[in-house]
């Protein structure tokens, strides 16, 4: 999978998820505010994830991500240990 | 095949939730910390059910054994959900506080609350990911009111009530709920010692309940009908206490 690839994947995801306008979600912008999440929706969050890239997530991986360029950034890096370790 | 896994499943209320389960048509994981001969009659009898299961050996205080076992089966099974939780298993060593040891507080603390803890963090996850899930722990009237010379029990009973009225608030969004069945005096080998003559003028209904009348109340709370029942303790009690 690209990183555009990936990108792609994820927006899809969140949109259809948290019900947010696609056109809110771009890299800058910050996460948690955009998508609205309390912390009951890192439940979502999570489960989305590991479900879609089949990795595991734990609570202190969040800690530094704030925009969705972080996020991206964390997923794709994530993705890249687990092809590395396949 | 619908999963259900039901830990202290070897004898007493676990066995008969067991065999209350698999007539639901659930495939019944029996957990058990020591009696192998039990856990494979109450398998025997989930199959005279017309269901199947398999038993599973693990203490469920012990974290390690838990993750060994239960998240062994779990990765090697990645196809199949768990969707019914009964967290049974217990322990009871009941002493007045002030002779308490350390280990008659720390052991049913351990398994009664920690067990809880180490199993259902485990089988969560699957949960969230389906949607779906029903938890059942099973607590007890000690949980509730508080029985002397059962401060260690009392308190581990109360922890599950107040982590399953938490993880309810949790989990409720994605269609998993999470409950609470207390029995009162209940005819199993954990009420042995008790002379059922001297409590039944306690209780309104005159008897002590048998393991089938709990395994009831657990298989409806299991079951897809209770969908809108969540966080809340049912107590089987005969009236004792409410």
């Amino acid at each position: 999978m690209t990183q555009a690839e990936i990108i792609e994947k994820i927006n899809e995801f969140l949109v259809e998820e948290f019900e947010v306008d696609a056109a809110k979600i771009v890299p800058d912008a910050n996460l948690r505010e955009t998508l609205e999440l309390d912390s009951l929706d890192y439940v979502d969050l999570v489960v989305i994830i590991e479900s879609n890239f089949g990795f595991k997530v734990v609570a202190e991986d969040f800690i530094n991500i704030h925009t969705f360029q972080n996020f991206y950034d964390y997923i794709n890096r994530k993705v890249e240990e687990k092809n590395a370790t396949a | 095949m619908k999963y259900a896994l039901v830990t202290g499943g070897s004898r007493g209320i676990g066995r008969a939730i067991c065999v209350k389960l698999a007539e639901m048509g659930h495939y019944i994981i029996i957990n058990f910390a020591s009696n192998t001969e039990e856990a494979e009659k109450t398998l025997a009898m989930v199959r005279e059910k017309g269901g199947d299961g398999e038993i599973m050996k693990f203490n469920v205080g012990n974290q390690s054994e838990v993750e060994t076992m239960l998240g062994g089966w779990l990765e090697k099974n990645p196809d199949k959900c768990i969707e019914v939780l009964v967290n049974n298993a217990g322990i009871k060593k009941d002493q007045l506080l002030m002779w308490m040891s350390n280990d008659e507080w720390n052991s049913v603390l351990d398994t009664n609350l920690g067990g809880f803890f180490n199993v259902t963090r485990l089988i969560i996850k699957g949960m969230l990911v389906k949607k779906y899930g029903r938890v059942v722990n099973v607590v007890s009237l000690s949980g509730l009111k508080g029985l002397p010379g059962q401060t260690n029990y009392s308190a581990s009973k109360a922890g599950v009530i107040g982590a399953t009225k938490a993880l309810s608030q949790e989990v409720g969004r994605r269609n998993i709920t999470v409950n609470a069945v207390a029995p009162g005096f209940i005819k199993t080998d954990m009420t042995e010692g008790i002379n059922e003559k001297d409590f039944k003028q306690l209780i309104p209904m005159a008897r002590f309940g048998t393991s089938e009348e709990v395994a009831e109340a657990v298989g409806f709370l299991a079951s897809e009908k209770a969908s809108y029942i969540t966080g809340q303790v049912l107590s089987v009690n005969g009236g004792l206490y409410s």
